[in-house]
């Protein structure tokens, strides 16, 4: 592992009951930034509000008196100062929180990732992905548009707002009071029109969501569509959800095409009503004509940004709503990879002792009721039961997945529990019976999660081993094809290959096996069987059990029924006591039999 | 990581005469509403520089000519034209806004009406999420550019020239100054707005791969725990972040650094301007508010420029959707009528497949000669191992794909000389993972036959078996499938495609029974339903249960896109072959599971 953090701050200790609070102390770390973005911006609005009293100072002064000389050059001069100026300051401000607003998404989202990665299995078993994914993605979205959109957009219309309205004080206060007069409505219409576009809009995208879903379900269909020639029936499914998207989104530009005219009334009304005041006063000598057309300028500068200022308002409050959404996520309790005092720093032995253990995921639900049994390390355990008997349960308490709700597990001696979730977790190979794979490489797939360089005669002798080398040679671009919607599908038992694969280059000494090679045929099935015995070799091994053949070997077979052991022995023991045992492997021989009879019978 | 770039190799697009000329075809039947957009905006533009024409007077005129009339008047001229304006504004957006929706409701409607004609090779080439993007946000970007992106280059344009008329109105000697600096404005800008794009572009990359990421994440988070893997999951992502930050960072820098630019550039103009206009009053050749004037349009002058920009900007990217989505339409289908097509009453009867050959890539043959035939209601159970050739021979079969060599005969006619339609709406068809598609279990059986009747459709249910457990549900055949189906169970979906292709009536049935466990009764009614679809009707079956293989007249063993053996059962068994080893290993995994050793392997998973 490198040195480098990929996130300073702990978020989870940022949040509050006041959601700007908690924004606020989500920048730690940049607030100075934003500080500096909203200093810059006041200093670039005062310039420009500076370029039009120097204006003023140029008509009164210079072209009305008269006064060509220096000074006109010096005011000039001052006019292209202030600009720059201004320009400069309006760069500081988006640069500063340009970098506020990606640097805490930055932060955010990889606080996110790697908090959404150590959640405990438990919170992942209830959780809803599509749902994860939201928070996770259109929700920061929505948190970095506050933050370098919507935060800076207000301040820079309210800022605009004191620093022209103080000018227009100092101008003359009975203009300045005028000039404002229809501000309150402004904002009102333009809050009241916001929140109705984001409803409308809202509509608007739902039905973008079910056009998409509609167009998707006739793509993946296509040979049902084709099946049944029912490609007219499609194209008029699909045009009715078109035309109501079209529909909606007429009603969405009918509200627009309302606001924007009836705002820019009440604006010009206001704009005018001021310009006709100034130009009687001015008029009547009460203003000067330089005073008159400085005063023109930042009245513009006051009313028309204020349209805006809804649109901001409503945009930050769903800002908010995301801000909650993505603290839920943060406020749940990671589970600890590191803790636990007690860390070999060699492998372990892979002796497991379990003592009267139970485990329940709700209250007075025992999924698991009493477990006892030792094995010795190298030992060979089989999991025989039907389903929801507890043989998964059982094998997810090993790597820690989950802790028993009473009772004990030990390895080597040593409760599991003492050791960190990273120490056991790398101790420990799991083949499941169809393994996640990742949209990277195969190669990428086998090396995955093998903590050191791997050298690629290592990788083709394990997947060798795996009886999967040769079908990877097959594909497109061997080793370096994708797997998923980009490259090949696996079948489940190559996926399953490609975990042996795995679990061979990773060595563990305890290894989980779901023995099932159900949809294969008799030849990968041996080369199957063979790699995972070779697995097994050395190592201590849980297999949950579809069949009698993987049992028989076994140094000890735990029979599973309701969460308890019913019986449980070696083949040779089981087989002198009647019971569950006994009883599957009657069955099995009895297929042997009818087997025959059926063949048999083909002739008669 | 999987994206797409490697279908998306282009993100910019040279505007060529062909693509501008099928871009205004989109236009052509709606050419009224774009003359009225045009028109308004064209109106709102000269209203916006005429305006500040008027602020000028109210000075020259007004104040420093002693006229309160001439202040009065000026202003009702102005509220006038404001009113106006607005009009025209409402005119605007509603037209543009309204056409940009029509534009893409068309699009959207041509591209899918044409999807539907293609072949089933184009959809298992092309994956599900490029179509997607065609019809989504290529869709918007063209739609956009071709309403709003038409509309803001109008109205900069005519803004710039109508500007340029009153300049030179009040000063023609200042005018020339200001359209000097013009040209550098509009080089700049158009830079700015090209590296912006870029940036832009290359964060919306990186903000799918994040997504992807999560997806990942979340999805495979037991074997990320199992493996240990957090630290370099975290790693990995870290660098997916630091490129987000630095494109969305640079993008965002360029963005602030663009607009002051532009405004140093007109303030330095409007410097000179004012030092020339301010002597030019001495002798009277200026008046004051001209000077207002011109400081209004060089203020004001930055935004017609930075929206002819952006949408200059746009127009790379759009031009590459449009290339996109032309290619989409323009893809001729592979299976298509010959020009030349034999009428056909029914396609009941005999079938033959003739040193059939197919392939997808010509050195990568899928079925490799394939000769037998079938008579009028015989069943074929296919079998053999995954990846061998039996979905491509249904396929085949269905004329979903044509043979590469060889003839495929329907009644001893080659079925290439029959119609698509004729032979596909004759074909019923029941798939391995059933598709159903969203709304309610009677619509999805009608999917058979469109204007069934409700009885006609209960009889079908009930003939399927798939009655009892509709009228289970609280709203019976209303009752809704969920997307895709996924509120039914497979067992069910199967039930309810089986009743589809009953009230199909079809001449020929097709059948991928399922792999995935379903429990026993459902199971019995499966095959009741088949047995009842199959009666006195030829059907094909890929076939996974020994008692269905073991009914069929006539079972062809397929491996390696090759015919391996073919007979009755009997005859196979007696062969002692593959067919042989195939049926002995499966009739161990039957009984295995029918005596509920240990549940069925699907099942214990969960």
């Amino acid at each position: 592992m490198s040195d480098k953090t990929y996130y300073d701050l702990d978020l989870s200790q940022t949040i509050t009951k006041n959601r700007l609070v908690g924004l606020w102390r989500m920048m730690k770390g940049y607030q100075w930034f934003y500080i500096g973005a909203t200093t810059a911006l006041a200093i670039a609005t005062i310039s420009r509000t500076g370029i039009y009293l120097v204006l003023r100072r140029f008509i009164d002064d210079i072209v009305i008196a008269g006064n060509f000389g220096q000074g006109m050059m010096v005011i000039i001069l001052m006019f292209i100062g202030l600009a720059l100026l201004q320009g400069s300051f309006t760069f500081v401000s988006g640069w500063l929180a340009a970098k506020t607003a990606e640097g805490i998404t930055r932060r955010l989202r990889n606080f996110l990732f790697d908090h959404l990665q150590r959640l405990p299995f438990a919170y992942h078993a209830e959780a809803q992905t599509g749902d994860l994914v939201a928070r996770a993605t259109s929700d920061i979205d929505a948190i970095n548009r506050f933050y370098s959109d919507q935060a800076i957009g207000i301040g820079r219309i309210l800022l605009m707002f004191v620093v022209n309205f103080v000018a227009l004080l100092q101008l003359n206060t009975r203009l300045a009071l005028i000039s404002v007069i229809a501000i309150p409505a402004i904002i009102a219409v333009s809050i009241y029109f916001f929140s109705r576009v984001s409803k409308a809009y809202e509509a608007y995208q739902e039905q973008e969501a079910t056009l998409s879903s509609r167009i998707q379900e006739n793509l993946t269909g296509v040979r049902v569509v084709k099946a049944f020639a029912r490609q007219g029936y499609e194209n008029y499914k699909f045009d009715q959800e078109n035309w109501r998207k079209f529909k909606l989104g007429k009603q969405l530009l009918s509200i627009h095409s309302l606001f924007w005219p009836i705002s820019d009334i009440i604006c010009g009304a206001q704009m005018l009503s001021s310009f006709f005041i100034g130009a009687i006063m001015a008029l009547n000598g009460e203003i000067t004509v330089g005073t008159y057309m400085a005063f023109i300028s930042l009245v513009i500068w006051i009313i028309w940004p204020m349209r805006n200022l809804g649109r901001l308002i409503v945009q930050t409050s769903t800002g908010m709503v995301s801000y909650k959404r993505v603290t839920e996520l943060l406020q749940e309790e990671r589970e600890s990879l590191l803790e636990g005092d007690y860390t070999p720093t060699g492998d372990a032995m892979g002796e497991i002792i379990f003592q009267d253990v139970c485990f329940e995921y709700e209250q007075d639900n025992l999924v698991l009721n009493g477990v006892s049994f030792t094995c010795n390390p190298g030992d060979v355990i089989a999991l025989l039961g039907s389903t929801g008997s507890g043989k998964t349960t059982l094998v997810n308490l090993l790597p820690r997945f989950y802790d028993p709700t009473s009772g004990l597990i030990t390895l080597d001696s040593v409760d599991i529990t003492s050791y960190p979730r990273k120490y056991l977790r790398s101790q420990i190979g799991i083949v499941e019976q169809e393994p996640f794979l990742f949209s990277r490489s195969i190669r990428e797939n086998i090396t995955y999660g093998v903590h050191r360089e791997v050298s690629q005669e290592e990788i083709i002798q394990a997947a060798e081993f795996a009886a999967i080398h040769d079908v990877i040679m097959e594909f497109p671009k061997d080793y370096d094809t994708l797997v998923g919607e980009r490259g090949v599908t696996l079948s489940g038992g190559q996926k399953q290959r490609v975990a042996i694969a795995r679990a061979l280059l990773k060595n563990p000494r305890i290894l989980i096996l779901d023995d099932s090679t159900s949809s294969v045929d008799t030849e990968t099935e041996m080369h199957i069987r063979a790699a995972l015995e070779h697995l097994m070799q050395t190592r201590t091994t849980f297999i949950i059990a579809h069949r009698i053949q993987s049992v028989m070997d076994a140094d000890l077979i735990l029979v599973f029924d309701k969460g308890e052991i019913v019986q449980k022995g070696t083949h040779k023991e089981l087989m002198q006591t009647s019971g569950m045992y006994q009883d599957i492997f009657d069955i099995q021989t009895k297929i042997e039999v009818e087997l025959e009879k059926e063949i048999s019978s083909v002739n008669l | 990581m999987s994206t797409y770039e490697e279908f998306d190799e282009k993100d910019y697009g040279k505007l060529s005469t062909p693509i501008l000329q099928r871009l205004l075809g989109l236009l052509k039947p709606h050419w009224r509403w774009v003359v009225g957009f045009l028109v308004c905006i064209a109106l709102v533009s000269m209203i916006d520089a005429y305006t500040t024409y008027l602020s000028a007077q109210i000075i020259d005129d007004g104040i420093l000519a002693g006229s309160r009339e001439a202040i009065v008047r000026t202003i009702f001229i102005y509220g006038g034209v404001m009113l106006l304006q607005a009009g025209f504004a409402f005119g605007f957006i509603y037209l543009t806004g309204v056409l940009g929706e029509r534009v893409r409701y068309d699009m959207r409607k041509s591209m899918f009406t044409h999807l539907q004609q293609l072949s089933l090779s184009y959809f298992s080439q092309t994956p599900v999420g490029w179509i997607m993007a065609r019809l989504t946000s290529d869709t918007e970007r063209l739609a956009d550019l071709m309403t709003w992106g038409l509309l803001d280059v109008t109205w900069a344009t005519i803004n710039i020239g109508t500007a340029a008329v009153f300049m030179f109105i009040i000063n023609p000697n200042l005018a020339l100054i200001v359209l000097a600096t013009l040209p550098i404005m509009i080089v700049v800008a158009f830079r700015f707005r090209i590296r912006i794009l870029h940036h832009y572009r290359r964060s919306r990359k990186m903000n799918s791969k994040i997504t992807g990421a999560f997806n990942e994440g979340i999805t495979g988070v037991r074997v990320i725990k199992a493996l240990a893997r957090e630290d370099d999951n975290l790693k990995e992502f870290g660098e997916l972040t630091d490129g987000m930050y630095e494109a969305s960072y640079r993008a965002a820098w360029l963005s602030a650094l663009f607009l002051p630019t532009v405004q140093v550039i007109s303030a330095i103009g409007l410097g000179i301007v004012l030092w020339r206009g301010g002597m030019q009053v001495q002798v009277g050749i200026m008046t004051i508010g001209g000077i207002q004037a011109f400081v209004s349009y060089m203020t004001f002058i930055m935004w017609p420029i930075q929206d002819m920009a952006r949408v200059y900007a746009q127009m790379q990217n759009a031009v590459a959707s449009a290339e996109r989505i032309f290619n989409l339409i323009d893809t001729e289908p592979d299976v298509k009528n010959r020009p030349r097509t034999v009428k056909t009453e029914t396609i009941a009867g005999e079938i033959r497949f003739d040193n059939v050959h197919f392939h997808y890539e010509a050195d990568d043959p899928v079925i490799k000669g394939l000769n037998f035939h079938v008579r009028q209601g015989e069943m074929v159970a296919l079998v053999g191992p995954t990846g061998g050739g039996k979905t491509t021979i249904v396929n085949l079969l269905c004329r979903f794909y044509e043979p590469t060599q060889g003839t495929i005969y329907f009644n001893g006619v080659d079925y290439q000389d029959m119609k698509l339609q004729d032979i596909q709406s004759r074909i019923g068809m029941v798939l391995q993972t059933p598709h159903l598609f969203s709304g309610s279990i009677r619509e999805n059986i009608r999917y058979g036959k469109l204007n069934a009747t409700d009885e006609e459709t209960e009889a079908a249910a009930k003939m399927a078996g798939a009655h009892d457990f509709i009228m289970q549900f609280e709203k019976g055949y209303e009752q809704d499938v969920g997307e895709g189906g996924n509120l039914l169970s497979v067992g069910q979906k199967q039930l309810i495609s089986i009743a589809r292709a009953i009230l199909a009536q079809p001449e020929l049935f097709i059948m991928d029974e399922a792999t995935s466990s379903v429990d026993t009764l459902t199971e019995a009614l499966i095959q009741r339903g088949m047995d009842r679809l199959m009666e006195g009707r030829t059907s094909f079956v890929i076939a996974h249960r020994l008692s269905t293989i073991k009914r069929a007249d006539k079972i062809i063993v397929i491996e390696d896109g090759q015919m391996q053996e073919m007979g009755t059962h009997r005859e196979l068994i007696n062969q002692k072959g593959k067919y042989y080893n195939l049926y002995t290993r499966q009739f161990r995994q039957e009984l295995e599971a029918q005596y509920d050793i240990f549940n069925q392997p699907e099942a214990a998973k969960a």
